[in-house]
Parts: C-alpha cells; structure tokens; sequence
C-alpha cells in the first residue's frame, strides 16, 4: 500500500531534478522563480507523501509552513525584483550565461 | 520498496550537492539565489529523511520565508550592470582549497565509518529521564527551554544585536520604496496573514508537545509581516522612540532574564524553574520569545531604521 507513496515521491524528486534544467537554462527570471515555486509544491507532496509513509505527524506542519511561505517568496519577486527592471535586460542577464 | 528509498536519499543526496555548487559558483546572481532558495527547500527534506521534524521545520520556517525574501530584496536594490558584472566570478587557489578540504574530509569520514551503525551519541538519554520534570512533553522544548535555557537567552540576544546593529547603519530603504501598482498584492495578503497568524499561534502552541515552538512560530509570523509590507501595508513597527515596539522588541530577552533572576530569590539556582511551576513558565517564555522573534526577524527585513511616521500607501 504504501509502496505507491515511495513510487510517488521518487517520481516528484526525478521531476524536480529535471526541472532544473529551467533553473539552469531560464531564459528569464521570471521562469527562474516559477521552477523554483514548482519545487515548493513538489516539496509539500513529498512531505506530505512521506507523512503518511512514516506516520510522523509533524511532517504535515513543515508542509503547511512551506505551503504558506512560498507565498511570501514570490510576492518578493514580483514586487520587489521584478518590476525594478524591463524584462528586456532581465532577459538579457539571465539568458546569455 | 526497499531499493526506492535509498534511490529516493541518493537523488536528494546529489541534488543537494549540485544545488550548493550552483549557488556559490552560479554565472549569475540570480540563478545563485534561486538555487540557494531550492537548497534550503530541499535541505528541509534531507532533515525529514533524517527523522530530524523539529530541524526540518526551523529550516522550513526560516529558510523559506525570511532568507528567500532578504536575498531577493537586497538583489533587486542591485544596480543592473553591477549585476550582470558579478557574473565573472575570479576563482583564487585558495578557493579551490576552501571547496576541496571538506570534501577530501568527508570522503575520508564515509570512508571510516564502520559497518554497523555506531551507538547514538549525545545526551538524548539523559533529557529522557529528566524530560518529567521540564514540564514539557517535547524533548526538543525542554532542551531549549529548560536544560539549555542560557543558549536560547544568548540566541535572542544575538538577534536582537543583530537588528540593533542593522538599524543604526541608517534608514529603511523600503520607507520610501515603490508602491506596488497591482491590485493583486494587498488582496492577496489581506487574505493570507489571518492564515500567517493562525498558523505562528498554532506552531506555538504545539511546542509543548511536538515540534514547533518559538522559533518556527515566530519566523512564520515575521514571514506574515514581510507580506503585508511588500503589499503595501503601513508597518506598525516606526522609528519613534514612544510605542510599544521598543519594549516588544526586547520582550523575549528581558522575560527570560526576569525568570531566570527572580528564581534566584527563591532559592533555587539562576534559570532553575520551580518544578511546579516549570511548564506555565516555559509556556510564558515561549510566548515572550515567539512575539520578540517575529518582530525582530521583521526589523531584520527592514535593513535599516523605520522611519518615525510610514508613509501611508493608501490602505493599512
């Protein structure tokens, strides 16, 4: 039964490894930032996929933190990195490298 | 079953190592960060994998909220060219040394480790014989809080140092930064701090009996307030010298000072909490030290001193 768990966040952990590529190739930060948003959700999965596997409890607190946190994340991004730059030089620095 | 679950820690393993390197040796600044935030998402994970809740939650808390939000903002008062300049990274011998010695160290420890698993170390059976009479059901609590209660008293010290030394380099550099035109923004954190709020007082309250506690509690409810302010909230917090912040900010020290002097006068020895009273006591510092740690993780965010009066940017 819970074999399928382990199978299911494997799967998650392969699909954030591939999702690096975005990270590495971009081209812009915005695509950047939305792997890495990718990666919290695919986190709060694994962690509650990995509650249920070991019965722990508190794991299912970690993930509601993360859940919420990533919020403050991205809302830091766009008001803060984002906006301050054309999305002209942002491509320009994030995809020449 | 059995051979997906070291394949599971030997992907996390290797992800962690690949995102570590990305983030010290990254061709950009921002790769370098975002690769960090992923770091520490998934360094929470390799806690759990460790069967470490309490550190995988305090990583969670403070490595996803505060961290993530203090590098993006610092990055994005860069000046453009200087940022993409930084790309060039020179690498000296000595950072080659600096790189290979710990893994040289490492190799050399896994290649030692014996066989069979060594006899856990530490004092952990010790805290479970006297756990009863912390008053606390959680180990980790009662450590923090009652056997190791001084380290915490100079853990908050070192944050309130910290925020101390920050305000004095000069103002906020957010008191005068750009509202944001979106609608989006305030909506959306108008609807997510009552769920910061319920979630800080929720991690509190399951300090006493299973991870959680002061830290977690007080970097979610920090977290809440660096939302808020990017939404284009006026901050309660000012630079004023009349108000309460001054007193809060200093709260969670001064409570465990006060308790851990006045028990003296009782006979017992300093931070020595009488045993009938030792878990409303933790409770009380808890709550001290939750409130002092999310506004001086707040203050931290400021970078600098918040002006007397915020600017108001039309809502609050």
């Amino acid at each position: 039964m819970f074999e399928i768990y382990v199978i299911a966040s494997l799967l998650l952990m392969v699909n954030i490894l591939v999702g690096l590529a975005r990270v590495l190739k971009g081209p812009t930060a915005a695509d950047r930032m939305l792997a890495a948003e990718m990666f919290a959700t695919s986190a709060v999965v694994i962690l509650l996929l990995l509650a249920t596997v070991s019965g722990e409890e508190s794991l299912v607190d970690v993930a509601l933190v993360f859940a919420l946190l990533s919020a403050v994340t991205v809302v830091t991004f766009v008001s803060r990195f984002w906006i301050a730059g054309d999305s002209g030089k942002d491509r320009r620095a994030g995809g020449d490298s | 079953m059995d051979a997906l679950v070291p394949l599971f820690d030997a992907l996390l393993g290797a992800l962690l190592l690949w995102l570590a390197w990305q983030s010290i040796f990254a061709a950009d600044l921002f790769r370098a960060v975002v690769s960090f935030m992923i770091f520490g998402l998934l360094m929470a994970l390799a806690w759990v994998r460790l069967e470490a809740p309490d550190i995988a939650l305090a990583e969670a808390a403070i490595g996803a909220g505060v961290t993530g939000a203090l590098l993006l903002s610092a990055l994005g008062r860069l000046p453009r060219e200087r940022y993409a300049e930084a790309a060039q990274h020179i690498l000296s011998h000595s950072y080659w040394l600096l790189f290979w010695a710990p893994v040289v160290l490492l190799a050399w420890f896994l290649w030692s480790l014996e066989a069979a698993p060594p006899s856990p170390p530490g004092l952990g059976e010790m805290v479970a014989i006297h756990q009863p009479a912390a008053g606390v059901d959680n180990p980790v609590t009662a450590v923090l809080l009652a056997f190791r209660a001084l380290d915490t008293l100079l853990e908050i010290g070192v944050l309130l140092l910290g925020s101390l030394a920050i305000w004095s380099l000069g103002p906020s550099p957010w008191s005068t930064g750009p509202a944001m035109p979106s609608p989006a923004l305030p909506a959306m954190a108008r609807a997510l701090f009552p769920a910061f709020v319920l979630v800080s007082v929720y991690l509190l309250w399951r300090g006493s009996h299973a991870p959680g506690g002061a830290f977690p509690a007080g970097a979610v409810m920090g977290a809440g307030g660096v939302l808020m302010l990017l939404a284009g909230a006026r901050p309660w917090l000012t630079g004023g010298e009349q108000g309460p912040w001054r007193w809060l900010l200093t709260l969670g020290l001064g409570t465990m000072l006060v308790v851990a002097s006045v028990t003296q006068f009782a006979g017992y020895v300093f931070f020595q909490y009488p045993s009938d009273w030792s878990g409303r006591l933790i409770t009380l510092l808890e709550l001290a030290a939750g409130l002092s740690i999310a506004l001086l993780l707040f203050a931290l965010y400021l970078g600098g001193q918040p002006p007397v009066r915020w600017r108001d940017r039309g809502w609050q």
